[in-house]
């Protein structure tokens, strides 16, 4: 069994760095898959956003990820909340765009698997078999138990989620 | 082992996080004016003569916001943006080199827009 850092120096898992500004502390920290980390390199700089947005999908994903790290609040109110609980303590990061499934290791410590365009996931009705192939990696990882906070609960899983 | 960074160029990085961080400084401010007033998408778009999908569609990303939309919709929520060209400050504690930051950026500062809370007189 192993932390996320013996996983991240065993190339199993990736520390993402958020590339905060100056004067901005990592308040969050998210390790990805190497599956993901994939992703981010192959497939998002391709994703056109759907919306026609001026940013694009993959400009969504750096703002999001500082927007997390950062620490700032997430959600303000029901509609504008940028993670979402699936199931079995799966959850999505979401932009306007772009779904990453992952879990939450310790509160504040996000661990993804991978990235799906979000219009893909939808119109296909993917979350279900996402979220059970997210956990069958969040099973198979050789990661000290527990592996994940379970629950849906926010505010278990981030500090300073919501406003007020 | 190194962190991973996402690629992004400096000046779309910059502007993605401006749009995002201009559109997420809105939301807060309808979520605090919806819990201290009830204000309502609904009333927003009543008070701009729009449909009320165009304002939710503007507020969750799915839809680009022009600056004169921006001051509308403080406006409409009783309040004033405030928009600045920040230079960079060097502090104790910062994550890195400013200065070798802002040459391989390529700008020399932070836009950054908020939204006041000071109520116009004639907001509905």
């Amino acid at each position: 069994m192993t932390t996320l850092i013996e996983l991240d120096q065993a190339g199993e898992l990736f520390k993402l760095d958020p590339l905060l500004e100056a004067n901005e502390q990592e308040w969050r920290m998210i390790y990805i898959s190497p599956h993901l980390r994939n992703w981010f390199e192959e497939a998002l700089p391709g994703l056109i956003s759907v919306w026609k947005v001026e940013i694009s999908p993959l400009q969504q994903v750096d703002a999001l990820v500082e927007e997390f790290c950062s620490g700032t609040t997430l959600c303000y109110g029901p509609q504008f909340k940028p993670i979402q609980h699936i199931e079995g303590g799966i959850w999505e990061l979401k932009t306007p765009d772009v779904r990453i499934f992952g879990w939450f290791r310790v509160r504040d410590c996000f661990v993804g698997w991978r990235g799906e365009h979000a219009e893909h996931v939808k119109t296909y009705d993917l979350y279900h078999g996402l979220a059970g192939e997210t956990a069958r990696f969040r099973d198979q990882l050789d990661l000290d138990e527990p592996k994940f906070i379970p629950g849906e609960d926010p505010n278990a899983v981030v500090s300073n989620y919501s406003f007020p | 082992m190194p962190s991973y960074r996402i690629t992004v160029s400096p000046s779309k990085r910059a502007a993605g996080r401006f749009v995002y961080g201009v559109r997420r400084a809105i939301q807060k401010a309808f979520a605090e004016e919806q819990s201290k007033r009830g204000l309502t998408q609904t009333a927003i778009a009543r008070a701009l003569g729009i449909h009320r999908s165009v304002i939710n569609r503007e507020l969750r990303g799915k839809k680009d916001i022009t600056l004169g939309r921006v001051a509308e919709l403080a406006w409409a929520m009783g309040r004033k943006p405030h928009f600045d060209f920040l230079e960079p400050v060097e502090r104790g504690g910062q994550n890195y080199d400013i200065a070798a930051c802002v040459n391989a950026d390529a700008t020399s500062g932070t836009a950054n827009i908020e939204i006041d809370d000071r109520a116009s007189s004639d907001a509905s």
